[in-house]
């Protein structure tokens, strides 16, 4: 008996802890999925109301319209009158949607590039010295908003505002830092005889590049890809002081519920939640073996 | 420093050294340095009009930006004048600090309970890096969701303790910033944890095991090997996460706006409000490199910090494996 | 009411029409596809067809879908992009323009509070050139007209009155048995409030927190708490400018405003410190609030649709206060949300007709009455008599406590730097309320930073505002 205990006492106390910040951790995100499906009586009600028993999916029809002929804020009407006419704001989660998508996806390839050329160089010839490549990630560090002001005035002469080029500009630049220093710690385990091998048979740097390192890294370089796509993915405070009516993204459709004089539209809310978190979510899930190692700098040597 | 340098000429110069092969090199090197010289130039006019405007008197409303009165030093002088923008850092370095210690310190325990593998490991670790995918502002509306009196938090929380509890979460002046900071410390546990399983799963095993054989308790290994040779780890995840939360704005303003009365205005939340509410962007601009100093500072310390121990952990495993400390 | 002077025929026209006799309805010729309307699409057509970008929230932007098909068909122009933008985040927006001064956007949904520091900033066309043009006149219920003027000149106009009338619970307040017990506690029977201190002694007596029933339900946050801070502060005689425009927020008046607005605390809900309108709404709504001064817009959203109070509510004007000597009630409008046309904007001739068009008597007696919304709330003395605005609003009782508290209406002060000072009083006000000070600490800080932002924005320039801010007060004590 006292062998059974010592031996399951670690093992049912790591369990126990362990579940009890999982439900910690999931509870947030169990409430916004399960909100997403509730009827409206049932938002604010109490006792809460877990999960619904009549679950509806009105709210993600509401949210993200399919037929683009309805507008998502004309609720069904109790007293006849037509709501034929489009709403120029039907469209916008799916607008917004696409911006996301563009605005994410290519200003991280971009950073992703140029980064891994930078990681390699940084690697191999030293391009930029420790002291640099901790300087590099003052870019990222700097508050956002202290530069919201000059940056609006900035773009406008530039004519970048409500550009999607002008946003993946600005989040090029602040995704950069993680992008070196990511591939770099993947670059630096990449073995250097490899490419002393295949400059000694002739290949060009680029070459060697592309050809030797790239396929080596390419896991890291999917995780780093990934990782900041979830930052970028998430940005809110750029996007929305540099965008009008073109690039809106899904992160600023979602802040308009900010002050909702019709009250807290919670289903409503969390079914355009629901849709900008789970792309991410499922990319984590994906990547997660990887973010380990992207995240530590270097600083980890296995 | 030297010795990596003779490292990588070591790595590089392995193949005989010839003068077209050196110019080669230097014209690679600058092609890899030019998207960030390009990078550089493109920022500087955004720095340099923050400087002009934070020397001139600028209110959108009033006049152009262009013909603004010439203010020196006025509005730096206005801005450390002001008691608000003292009570901001505080909170703001109330909030980045317990949030960082609290994250760290979750992260940390997690990472201790997890790094040597069980069954159901997996699913943990899919669970436990929810949060840090979670869209702030998406976090900010959860929030009020949760946490408004007759909300699920409190239901729960009633459910356990046997009795009706309807706590204040958010319109307790006293107690909103703790409110946000555990809000972070959720956002952002995953973090620590991710950093701190990898320095864990990263230790070599011979210290530990030696240490065992000679009869040390497990708190003593923990304390006097494990927790030295993690230090570079540790370092990095506070100052990394200190400094992200220095910087934190949308889940703050998306759900108190800095209310209830002051009591969640942090310094992301001052300057929005002096830039974009009184729209006294030379004031806000003032700040902003008042800000941005103190964070170069930060930063710089931090830095200081990081390459030290980045250098002793080099220095460490330079040395046959198990050496030194233990 | 005045008679107009109309011909037989006209007046045939209009009442077959609509069949609304409202006199003023036919002065500003509201039946179907009427002069005023023919007026501005003929005025319209000469500026040719434009695609206009606009900034309003996707709330407002539902009513009007149907009326910019129209006016396309009509001229050739409309609206065909809006930034999708909440009300509080608008005059950001629209600053951010004014730095960027690109004349993307023609037309912004803004706050009429605003138009002085936008006027500032170079970014409002003057309308009454259009307006001229196109004989349009703008109406609005008693002295409200001059919220879309600045100095005389209009630069705005209404979609939106947004008063605030009296709520009180009729189901609780009707009750013979609360009447007993409250006639019995306080030697005095259960009636509507005249003063702040009677509807507070009523408040006490319905508030029962354990019940989850609320004496208050107005709003003490960060955003709206200054609010209502004036409307005390008018309705005791008070204006927080002198005319030599030194801020004046430290009288008796003010200190006995501060000490009405922190009063309610006792009889409101724990969290009112963190609630804006999100989170107030639905409680009104539910029925966990007794007594309120809150927008008329949730008149509609309590009667237009069945709720759990549908006609459980009295509606009348707000309490006023005898402090000054007389009874004076006041009742405050804000934000009073207005189509403003850019100037810089290449399309601001389009623009400013597409804005005419919406606001004429007919159509936005359409705007404000449609079913499902609740935004526009009604101003035009043509909506507060339309049979479809009324049925939206659940009868005469609602719509009569909107125009009586329009006839009183007041608003915050409208000078150039506005948000500042609106920001400031807001601050310490909400600080006063989570209490970190005291009333009077609170407006004698506000008093010190007003200080300094009129000596940023010149005491020149808003000496010249103070008038127009006075003249904008009603002029009448009790509204009848």
């Amino acid at each position: 008996m006292k062998r059974f205990v010592k031996k399951w006492r670690y093992p049912l106390f790591r369990t126990l802890m362990l579940t009890a910040w999982a439900l910690l951790a999931g509870f947030p995100i169990f409430w916004i999925t399960s909100t997403s499906f509730k009827p409206d009586n049932e938002w604010h009600k109490w006792p809460p109301v877990y999960v619904s028993k009549n679950a509806t999916l009105d709210n993600y029809r509401m949210v993200w319209p399919i037929h683009q002929t309805g507008s998502i804020f004309v609720t069904p009407d109790q007293k006849g009158h037509g709501v034929a006419h489009e709403s120029v704001t039907a469209n916008k989660p799916w607008h917004a949607l696409k911006n996301s998508l563009l605005i994410a996806l290519s200003s991280t390839a971009i950073a992703v590039a140029f980064g891994t050329l930078l990681a390699y160089g940084v690697s191999r010839y030293r391009i930029l010295s420790d002291t640099r490549m901790f300087q590099l990630l003052v870019l990222r560090m700097i508050p956002p908003i202290v530069v919201a002001a000059p940056l609006t005035l900035y773009y406008s002469v530039l004519q970048l505002m409500d550009t999607a080029s002008g946003l993946i500009v600005v989040y090029f630049i602040t995704s950069l830092p993680y992008a070196v220093w990511m591939t770099k710690s993947f670059i630096d385990e990449v073995p250097r005889e490899m490419e002393q091998a295949a400059e000694i048979l002739g290949a060009s740097r680029w070459q060697t590049i592309w050809e030797i390192i790239f396929p080596l890294i390419r896991s890291g370089v999917v995780a780093t890809f990934l990782f900041i796509l979830i930052l970028t993915w998430s940005e809110y405070l750029l996007s929305f002081i540099l965008s009008k009516v073109d690039v809106v993204t899904l992160p600023v459709q979602l802040s308009k519920y900010e002050g909702s004089t019709e009250g807290r539209v919670y289903g409503h809310q969390a079914a355009l939640a629901v849709g900008i978190t789970f792309p991410l979510i499922i990319i984590g899930i994906f990547i997660r073996k990887h973010l380990v190692r992207g995240f530590t700098f270097g600083m980890v040597k296995r | 420093m030297t010795a990596s340098a003779t490292e990588t000429a070591a790595g590089t110069g392995a193949a005989p050294a010839r003068g077209s092969r050196s110019r080669g090199i230097r014209i690679f090197k600058w092609t890899l340095l030019t998207p960030l010289f390009s990078l550089f130039f493109f920022l500087m006019p955004v720095f340099l009009l923050q400087l002009y405007f934070s020397l001139h008197s600028w209110t959108i409303y009033l006049s152009s930006w262009w013909d603004a009165d010439y203010a020196g030093f006025d509005l730096f002088r206005e801005v450390l004048t002001e008691s608000r923008f003292y009570w901001a850092f505080a909170r703001s370095f109330l909030f980045a600090g317990l949030s960082t210690v609290g994250c760290f310190i979750i992260g940390f325990g997690l990472a201790l309970l997890m790094y040597r593998p069980f069954r159901g490991h997996s699913v943990f670790y899919v669970l436990f890096i929810l949060p840090m995918l979670t869209v702030p502002i998406v976090i900010s509306y959860t929030a009020d969701m949760l946490l408004f009196r007759s909300g699920p938090i409190n239901d729960i929380m009633s459910f356990l303790a046997g009795t009706e509890i309807r706590f204040t979460w958010l319109a307790n002046p006293n107690f909103a910033i703790f409110t946000i900071i555990m809000l972070e410390i959720w956002n952002w546990t995953p973090f620590a944890f991710i950093i701190m399983l990898a320095g864990l799963s990263s230790l070599p095993a011979e210290p530990v095991e030696a240490a065992r054989i000679l009869g040390a308790s497990r708190l003593r290994i923990f304390w006097e090997i494990q927790i030295p040779l993690l230090r570079p780890v540790i370092f990095l995840a506070l100052i990394l996460r200190f400094l992200e939360a220095m910087a934190e704005f949308p889940k703050t303003w998306g759900l108190l706006q800095g209310g209830p009365g002051t009591s969640t205005e942090t310094i992301p939340v001052y300057l929005y409000i002096v830039t974009w509410r009184a729209f006294n962007v030379s004031k806000g601009a003032a700040a902003s490199y008042l800000v941005m100093l103190l964070m170069i500072v930060i930063i710089l310390s931090a830095i200081y910090v990081l390459r030290r121990e980045k250098k002793a952990l080099d220095a460490l495993y330079e040395k046959p494996a198990g050496g030194g400390e233990a | 009411m005045k008679k107009a002077h109309v011909s037989r025929r006209k007046f045939l026209k209009g009442a077959l029409a609509t069949a609304v006799a409202a006199p003023a309805l036919l002065r500003a010729g509201g039946a179907k596809a009427g002069p005023e309307e023919d007026r501005i699409v003929k005025a319209s057509k000469k500026y040719g067809k434009a695609s206009l970008n606009g900034m309003m929230w996707a709330l407002y932007w539902r009513n009007y879908p149907r009326l910019n098909t129209e006016f396309k068909g009509l001229t050739g122009i409309s609206m065909d992009q809006v930034n999708d933008v909440p009300n509080l985040l608008i005059p950001q927006r629209a600053m951010a323009e004014a730095i960027s001064r690109s004349g993307k956007f023609d037309i912004f949904h803004v706050e009429s509070m605003m138009i002085p520091s936008l006027v500032a900033a170079g970014l409002v066309e003057p309308l009454d050139g259009y307006m001229k043009e196109a004989g349009f006149k703008l109406e609005m219920v008693g002295n409200f007209a001059s919220f879309m003027k600045y100095q005389d000149v209009t630069y705005a106009l209404p979609t939106d009155g947004n008063v605030c009338p009296q709520f009180i619970r009729k189901d609780l307040f009707e009750n013979p048995d609360e009447q007993k017990n409250f006639a019995d506690k306080h030697g005095k029977p259960l009636k509507w409030p005249e003063t702040w201190e009677d509807e507070l002694e009523i408040m006490k007596f319905f508030h029962r927190p354990d019940k989850e029933l609320f004496g208050f339900g107005g709003l003490r946050d960060k955003e709206n708490s200054s609010f209502w801070y004036w409307m005390y502060l008018y309705s005791a005689g008070g204006f927080p400018f002198s005319d030599d425009a030194e801020p004046t927020l430290t009288t008796p008046a003010a200190e006995y405003a501060a000490d009405t607005f922190l009063a309610r605390k006792q009889v409101s809900h724990p969290e009112a410190a963190a609630w804006g309108s999100p989170q107030m709404i639905p409680r009104i709504v539910e029925g966990k609030i007794f007594s309120a001064q809150y927008w008329d817009g949730i008149i509609a959203r309590i009667e237009g649709s069945p709720t759990p109070t549908t006609g459980k509510w009295l509606y009348g004007v707000p309490p006023g206060s005898k402090f000054s000597g007389r009874l004076i009630k006041r009742a405050f409008s804000a934000p009073v949300m207005g189509l403003i046309v850019n100037k810089l904007s290449p399309r601001k001739k389009q623009a400013a007709m597409w804005s005419l068009y919406m606001t004429t008597a007919k159509n936005s007696t359409e705007v404000v009455a449609h079913p499902t919304m609740t935004f526009h709330d009604p101003w035009h003395p043509v909506h507060m008599t339309a049979p479809e605005v009324e049925k939206v609003y659940g009868g005469k009782a609602g719509m009569e406590s909107i125009r009586k508290s329009l006839l009183v209406t007041t608003p915050p002060p409208y000078v150039t730097g506005y948000q500042e000072f609106k920001e400031a009083v807001d601050k310490n006000l909400s600080e006063a309320y989570a209490g970190r000070k005291s009333g009077k600490q609170a407006i004698k800080d506000a008093q010190e930073e007003w200080g300094k932002i009129v000596k940023k924005i010149g005491k020149a320039r808003i000496k010249k505002e103070i008038p127009y801010y006075k003249a904008m007060m009603p002029k009448m004590d009790v509204p009848t």
